[in-house]
C-alpha cells in the first residue's frame, strides 16, 4: 500500500511536505495497528453537529466520524468515498450518485439513497436553520432512484456544488441520528459512517474516539484500506498556547496543533519532536476587506494607498518569524484556483501611495502625524470582532498600523468589536474593513462570500459594484472548469486593481507530534489536519 | 457594626470597615489640625517616591525614552536587553522600556478613572442611603448586594461587552463593579455622622438642615473617600490586567501595562522580558498604592486613637 | 440569644435575598437585551442564507415583544427550566451543572488553602520581630499584587513543564488540582495574612493576653487559642469578599490551565452572547454571594459572642 503513496501517509500533503520542511516517515517501517494518542486542540468546538457548527475547528474534529460523498484531491479534483461514482446532466442542474455497498453507520443502519435524501433534507429546511445550508442556496431537492442511486437536483447551475458536496459540511449522518433532534453535544448519538466513532464527550476537557471496526470506505486519498491503525484517541482542549506547547513537550500530550511562530524551533529538527506544516492559505488568505462604499475608502486613491502604503514582507515574516508567506491574491497560494499572475504584480510603492493621497486632496497633517483633508483626519477602521482574534493576527495589524502612520500618515484604527458590534455593522452595511479569511470550500464560493451581492459582507451593504459582483455571479454560474477558472482569475485580479481587498499573508495549520507518532497530514478540502485514519504508532 | 458584616472591604491591603466611625465623633476643624503627622515609616516613604515617579513618567513619558511605543523597527523584534533598548525589544520591535513607560499613562488612567467612578457613585448612593429614609436605604442597599453578586470580573466582562472595549469602557466596567465598597463605607459613615453629637447640636443651635449636611456632615463622610480610593486603585489595576487577559482589555496597540503582559505570554519560552518588565509594574505599583494606603488608614484611625 | 430570634433574623435575610437574585437576573436579561446588534444577527455569525435569521428568532422566540420573552423567562425559571443554550444547544442546566463540579473543586481548594497559608504565616509571624515581620509582609504584597493569571503562567512553566511535577491541565486526577489552586490561592492567601496579623498584633497587645501568659500558657497556646480566635473578626469579612474573587479568579485560572469549568463556560457564553448561560450563571453568583454571607452572619455570631445580644 505504501509503496502507491510514495510520501508517507496523505496524498494530499505531499506537495506541500516536498516545499515545506521535508517530513516523512521512515520508509522502511510498516504501519502498525494499535495504542492510542491524546491530541492538545486550542479551539473546543461549540457544536460537533457538521450541519450545524461554523468553527473550523469543529470541522477537523467531525472528520474522524463524519464520511462525505466524495473526497477532494489537494489538486482540487474529486475521488470517489462514500459515492463510487457520479454524473452531471447536460442541463448541469442534475448530479447522479451511486452509493458504495455494504457501508454502515456507527448505530448499524446502512446507508442508501433515502439516508443521503434525509441529509439534504435536514439541511435545507429552513427551520432547522442548519449553517451547512448557505451550500445550498441554489439546490432545489434530492430523488432516490434506487436504493443505492440518488439523484441531488439544483434550481440554478452552481460551479461549486461537487466541491459542497464533498465539504464535511454535508457529511452524511445517520437518519435515526437526525431524527434524534439536536445534536451539537456529541457522544455516540452523533453517528456518521467515519473510521473512529465518537465515543465520549466532557465539556471543558476532552472527546474521547474509539477504532470504528467495520471501517472500510476510506476516501480515494487514503494511505491505506480497512480500518484505522490506531484503537482510538482522545482530544484535550488547552486554549492557551503556551500550555499545549508546555503540553507536548513535557510528554503529556502526543500532537498538538496552533503551535505559535515562537514555540517553532522547540519542534524543528528535534531529536524528539516533529513539526508539520500544513498547506499555505488552501482556502483564503488572511484579507483586510476594505467596505468600499464607505468614506473615505470610497476612493479608489485611498485604498490603493492602503494597498501599496507598506511592504507585507517584513511585518508578516517578523510577525510569524518566517513560518508563513506574505500574500498576493484574496485566494491562497496552495489552492488549486489562485491566479499565479498576482506574485510580484503590486504593492510596496510608498511614494505612489503619498501621491495618491495629495491628489486625492489628504494634503493636511495633524498634531499626531496624521493626514488630514477640510480638518478632518485621514482614518479607516479595522473593526476586528473578538471572538474572531487568534494566532497574533492582531498583532499583525499593529504592524500594518504602525508602517501605515510612519509611511504615508494614514491612521488604520484597529478596534476589537464585540460580536454585537460586528452583527450590527454588517446587518446595517456599515463596517469599514473586515480582516478575516473565509472558511475553505470552492475558489467561486470563497469569492461569493466576500464580494459577491449575496455574500455575507455584502449582503447589506447597498449599492455593491456591479462589475465585480456580475463576474462572482458567474464563476459561481460556470460549470466549464476552464470558463470558471478565466472568471475567478479575473476576479482576484480586478480585486486587487480596485483594492476592494488586501492580501495579508497565507495562514497554514502548523502541527507538531512527539517521534513515533506517524501518518499525520492535513486534508486538502477543509485546509485543516487531517483525520486520524492513517496515524499509527511507531515503535515502543 | 451597621454595615452588613459581609459589606467587603475595597482593600487590596487592609480591611475598610475599620475606617467607618472613626471620624463620626471629630469635627472638621479637629481633622484638618492633625492631618499631617512628622514620622513617616521608610516604606512608605519609598512607596509615595515610587507613585510621584510614576506621576512623572506618567505626565512625561517621552522625557524618558526617545523610542515611540507604537511604531517598532522590523529589524530589532525580540532583542533581548542591551543598552541601546534597556528592557528590550517586543515581537514588533518596540521598545518595551518605551512601552513600560507610556504604559504607566494608561494604567494610572484607567486605575484613577475606575476609581473615579466607584467613587462618584459610590459617594452619592452612600449618602444617600445613610440619610433618614429607610425605603432609599433598602433601595439603595438591595442594589449595592445586586453590584457585588457578580464577581467582579464576570460584572467587568459584561459590561466590557455591553459597552466594547476601549478605555473608558473598561475604566467604566471596574468602577461599576467598585460600587458597593465605596458605597457601604460612606453609607455607614454617613449614618454614624448624622447621629454624632456635633451634628446634634448643630441642630439644636437652628441651623438649616442642609447647611448641616453641607458643613458638617458631608466633610466627614468624604474625608474618607481618598483613603478607600488608594487602596483601591491598585485593585482596579489587578482587574483590568486580567481583563486583557481575557482578550477584553483596551484597544491595542495600547501600551496599557496588562495589555503587554497577555500578548507577552505567548513568547515567554523564549523571551522574558516583553513580560516580566510590565509585570513587575503592576506588582510594584500595587504594593505601592496598598502600602500608601494601609499607612494613610492607620493615620486616618490613628488620629482618633 | 433566643433561637427564633435567629431564625426569623435568617429568615428575613433569604427573603431579601431572592428579590436580589431576581434584581440581577433582570438587570443582566435588560441588559442582554440592550446590546448592540440583533442576537440572531450575532447568532448568525458569519453564515448567511435567506430565511436563516427568521428561523434563529423563531427557534428561540426571539421574534416576540421584550416583555413576551421575560415574562416567559420568569415563568420557566419559576418551574426551574433554565431553557437551552443557543451556541451549544443543551439544556442550559446540563452545561452548568456539568461544570459546577470542577470549578467548585478548584475555588473549595483554592479557599482551603488560602486559609491555611494565611493563618500558618499569622501566627508564626504576628509579633515576632521586624525580620520575620518585614519578610512575611513582602511576601504577602508582593502575592497580593501580582496578576493571577501570570502567576499561573509562571508556576506552570516551572512545575510542569520543566520540572513536570504536575501535568498541565485538566481535571482528572488530584495533582491536576494542585497548580490552579495555588495560583489562585496565593493572592488570597496575601490579603488574608495582611488581614490576619495586624488584627492578631493588635490582640497581642492587649491585657488579657499578658494576664493568660502570666497563668503560664505557652506561647502556641496563646496564639491559637486565643489570640487568633480574636482576630478571625475582620478575616472572616475579608473571607466574604474573597468568596467572589475566587469565583472570578477561576475565570481567569481555568482558562491559563485549560481547565473545564464554570468560568470557562461564562467566558464563552459571554463572548458569544448565549443569553440563557449568562442568565444562569449570574443566577447562580448571585445565590452563591447570597449563601456566603449568611452564611457569614453565623460564623460571627459563632466566634463573636458580644454580637448575640444585637
Amino acid at each position: 500500500m505504501r509503496k502507491i503513496v510514495p510520501c508517507g501517509a496523505v496524498l494530499t500533503t505531499c506537495a506541500v511536505w516536498l516545499a515545506g520542511p521535508a517530513y516523512a516517515a521512515p520508509p522502511d517501517l510498516a504501519p502498525k495497528t494499535g495504542g492510542t494518542t491524546t491530541w492538545g486542540v486550542a479551539t473546543e468546538p461549540s457544536c460537533f453537529d457538521p450541519h450545524r457548527s461554523s468553527q473550523q475547528a469543529a470541522f477537523f474534529v467531525a472528520r474522524n466520524y463524519i464520511d462525505s460523498l466524495v473526497a477532494k484531491r489537494a489538486d482540487g479534483s474529486f475521488a470517489p468515498w462514500l459515492a463510487t461514482q457520479w454524473s452531471l446532466a447536460p442541463d448541469g442542474l442534475t448530479y447522479t450518485f451511486t452509493l458504495r455497498d455494504g457501508v454502515t453507520f456507527h448505530d448499524g443502519t446502512p446507508l442508501d439513497a433515502e439516508a443521503v435524501k434525509a441529509n439534504f433534507d435536514f439541511v435545507k429546511k429552513p427551520e432547522n436553520a442548519a449553517n451547512a445550508a448557505a451550500l445550498l442556496d441554489r439546490y432545489a431537492r434530492a430523488e432516490v432512484v434506487a436504493p443505492n442511486v440518488v439523484r441531488l437536483i439544483l434550481a440554478r447551475p452552481d460551479s461549486s456544488f461537487l466541491e459542497s458536496v464533498s465539504n464535511v459540511k454535508l457529511g452524511i449522518l445517520s437518519p435515526k441520528a437526525l431524527a434524534k433532534g439536536d445534536l451539537c453535544g456529541g457522544g455516540p448519538a452523533l453517528a456518521g459512517t467515519g473510521p473512529f466513532v465518537f465515543a465520549e464527550y466532557v465539556r471543558g476537557q476532552s472527546a474521547r474516539f474509539v477504532r470504528n471496526k467495520a471501517y472500510a470506505w476510506p476516501p480515494g486519498y487514503a494511505a491505506h484500506a480497512g480500518p484505522a491503525y490506531l484503537d482510538g484517541f482522545t482530544i484535550r482542549f488547552l486554549p492557551e498556547a503556551a500550555v499545549r506547547a508546555g503540553a507536548l513537550a513535557s510528554g503529556q500530550v502526543d500532537v498538538i496543533e496552533g503551535v505559535q511562530p515562537t514555540d517553532a524551533p522547540l519542534f524543528t529538527d528535534q531529536p524528539d519532536f516533529t513539526l508539520l506544516k500544513g498547506p499555505l492559505g488552501a482556502g483564503t488568505a488572511f484579507t483586510l476587506n476594505v467596505n468600499y462604499t464607505r468614506a473615505p475608502a470610497d476612493d479608489v486613491r485611498v485604498r490603493r494607498a492602503l494597498r501599496d502604503g507598506f511592504d507585507p514582507e517584513p511585518i508578516v515574516g517578523q510577525a510569524y518569524l518566517g513560518t508563513v508567506p506574505r500574500a498576493w491574491s484574496i485566494i491562497g497560494p496552495d489552492n488549486p484556483a489562485f491566479n499565479r499572475a498576482l506574485v510580484g504584480a503590486w504593492g510596496r510603492d510608498v511614494a505612489g501611495a503619498n501621491r495618491l493621497l495629495d491628489v486625492a486632496g489628504w494634503t493636511g497633517r495633524d498634531a499626531a502625524g496624521f493626514r488630514t483633508r477640510d480638518g478632518k483626519r485621514l482614518t479607516i477602521e479595522v473593526g476586528y470582532p473578538q471572538p474572531y482574534v487568534r494566532d497574533n493576527r492582531e498583532v499583525l495589524i499593529q504592524g500594518i498600523q504602525a508602517a501605515l502612520r510612519k509611511n504615508i500618515g494614514l491612521d488604520l484604527n484597529l478596534r476589537i468589536i464585540t460580536a454585537g458590534e460586528y452583527a450590527k455593522g454588517n446587518a446595517t452595511g456599515t463596517w469599514s474593513i473586515y480582516p478575516n479569511t473565509d472558511n475553505p470550500s470552492d475558489a467561486a464560493r470563497e469569492l461569493w462570500d466576500m464580494l459577491g451581492t449575496k455574500g455575507f459582507l455584502y449582503t447589506n451593504v447597498p449599492n455593491p459594484d456591479p462589475e465585480i459582483t456580475g463576474l462572482v455571479d458567474e464563476a459561481l454560474a460556470a460549470t466549464d472548469p476552464a470558463r470558471k477558472r478565466a472568471f475567478t482569475d479575473r476576479i482576484q485580479v480586478l480585486g486587487i486593481e480596485k483594492a476592494y481587498i488586501v492580501p495579508l499573508f497565507a495562514p497554514s495549520w502548523f502541527l507538531a507530534a512527539r517521534k513515533g507518532v506517524e501518518g499525520l497530514g492535513f486534508e486538502a478540502g477543509l485546509d485543516s489536519p487531517a483525520n486520524a485514519y492513517d496515524v499509527w504508532l511507531a515503535g515502543e | 457594626m451597621t454595615a452588613s458584616p459581609h459589606s467587603a472591604p475595597a482593600a487590596v491591603a487592609l480591611s475598610t470597615e475599620g475606617l467607618v466611625g472613626t471620624v463620626a465623633s471629630v469635627p472638621t476643624s479637629v481633622l484638618r489640625a492633625t492631618r499631617f503627622r512628622p514620622r513617616h515609616p521608610p516604606r512608605f516613604i519609598l512607596a509615595a517616591g515610587f507613585l510621584a515617579m510614576l506621576a512623572l513618567v506618567a505626565l512625561g513619558p517621552g522625557l524618558f525614552t526617545r523610542y515611540d511605543p507604537l511604531t517598532g523597527d522590523f529589524s530589532e523584534t525580540l532583542k533581548g536587553p542591551s543598552w541601546v533598548h534597556p528592557f528590550g525589544t517586543d515581537r514588533l520591535g518596540r521598545d518595551v522600556l518605551a512601552r513600560t513607560l507610556y504604559g504607566t499613562r494608561y494604567s494610572l488612567l484607567i486605575g484613577l478613572a475606575g476609581m473615579a467612578v466607584s467613587a462618584a457613585a459610590g459617594v452619592l448612593l452612600g449618602v444617600l442611603a445613610g440619610l433618614r429614609n429607610r425605603l432609599l436605604d433598602e433601595a439603595v442597599s438591595r442594589l449595592f448586594d445586586v453590584l457585588s453578586s457578580f464577581p467582579g470580573v464576570l460584572l467587568a466582562m459584561l459590561v466590557v461587552t455591553f459597552l466594547g472595549q476601549g478605555m473608558a469602557n473598561i475604566a467604566i466596567a471596574v468602577g461599576i463593579a467598585g460600587i458597593p465598597k465605596f458605597g457601604r463605607v460612606v453609607r455607614a459613615q454617613t449614618q454614624l455622622v448624622r447621629d454624632a453629637d456635633y451634628v446634634t447640636h448643630a441642630a439644636i443651635y437652628g441651623l438649616g438642615r442642609s447647611r448641616i449636611f453641607l458643613r458638617h456632615v458631608l466633610p466627614n463622610v468624604l474625608v474618607a473617600v481618598p483613603v478607600i480610593a488608594t487602596i483601591y486603585i491598585g485593585n482596579t489595576i489587578l482587574v483590568v490586567s486580567g481583563l486583557s487577559f481575557l482578550g477584553l482589555g483596551p484597544q491595542p496597540p495600547t501600551p496599557e501595562w496588562g495589555v503587554m503582559l497577555a500578548e507577552s505570554r505567548d513568547v515567554l519560552r523564549v523571551a522574558w522580558w516583553p513580560g516580566v518588565f510590565p509585570g513587575l509594574a503592576i506588582t510594584l505599583t500595587v504594593i505601592a498604592f496598598s502600602i500608601v494606603g494601609g499607612v494613610l488608614q492607620k493615620r486616618f484611625e490613628g488620629r482618633i486613637a | 440569644m433566643p433561637a427564633r430570634h435567629l431564625t426569623l433574623r435568617i429568615l428575613s435575610r433569604l427573603g431579601t435575598s431572592l428579590v436580589v437574585a431576581w434584581a440581577s437576573v433582570t438587570a443582566a436579561f435588560v441588559a442582554l437585551h440592550a446590546l448592540p446588534g440583533r442576537i440572531e444577527d450575532i447568532l448568525a455569525g458569519d453564515v448567511d442564507f435567506p430565511g436563516l435569521r427568521e428561523a434563529i428568532a423563531a427557534e428561540w422566540g426571539l421574534d416576540r415583544s421584550l416583555p413576551a420573552q421575560y415574562a416567559d423567562f420568569l415563568l420557566r425559571l419559576a418551574h426551574g427550566d433554565f431553557g437551552t443554550s443557543y451556541v451549544l444547544r443543551r439544556p442550559v442546566i446540563e452545561v452548568v451543572g456539568s461544570q459546577l463540579r470542577p470549578t467548585v473543586e478548584l475555588a473549595f481548594a483554592a479557599g482551603l488553602l488560602a486559609v491555611l497559608l494565611a493563618g500558618g504565616l499569622a501566627l508564626a509571624t504576628a509579633g515576632r520581630g521586624r525580620l520575620a515581620h518585614g519578610l512575611a509582609s513582602s511576601l504577602e504584597l508582593v502575592a497580593a499584587s501580582t496578576p493571577v493569571f501570570w502567576l499561573g503562567i509562571l508556576l506552570l512553566m516551572a512545575f510542569s513543564f520543566s520540572l513536570r511535577w504536575f501535568p498541565v491541565a485538566g481535571a482528572k486526577s488530584w495533582n491536576a488540582l494542585v497548580l490552579p489552586a495555588i495560583a489562585l490561592a496565593l493572592p488570597t492567601a496575601g490579603l488574608l495574612a495582611q488581614v490576619l496579623r495586624e488584627a492578631m498584633e493588635k490582640t497581642l497587645d492587649q491585657p488579657f493576653v499578658t494576664t493568660v501568659r502570666a497563668r503560664g500558657v505557652g506561647e502556641t497556646a496563646i496564639r491559637i487559642r486565643h489570640v487568633l480566635r480574636h482576630a478571625l473578626l475582620p478575616a472572616v469579612t475579608l473571607g466574604g469578599w474573597l468568596i467572589g474573587g475566587l469565583l472570578g479568579g477561576a475565570v481567569i485560572t481555568e482558562k491559563v490551565f485549560g481547565r473545564p469549568g464554570l468560568g470557562t463556560v461564562t467566558l464563552g457564553a459571554v463572548l458569544t452572547h448565549d443569553v440563557p448561560v449568562v442568565l444562569a450563571v449570574v443566577l447562580l453568583a448571585a445565590l452563591i454571594h447570597v449563601a456566603a454571607s449568611t452564611l457569614l452572619d453565623i460564623l460571627y455570631l459563632l466566634i463573636d459572642p458580644r454580637l448575640r445580644t444585637t
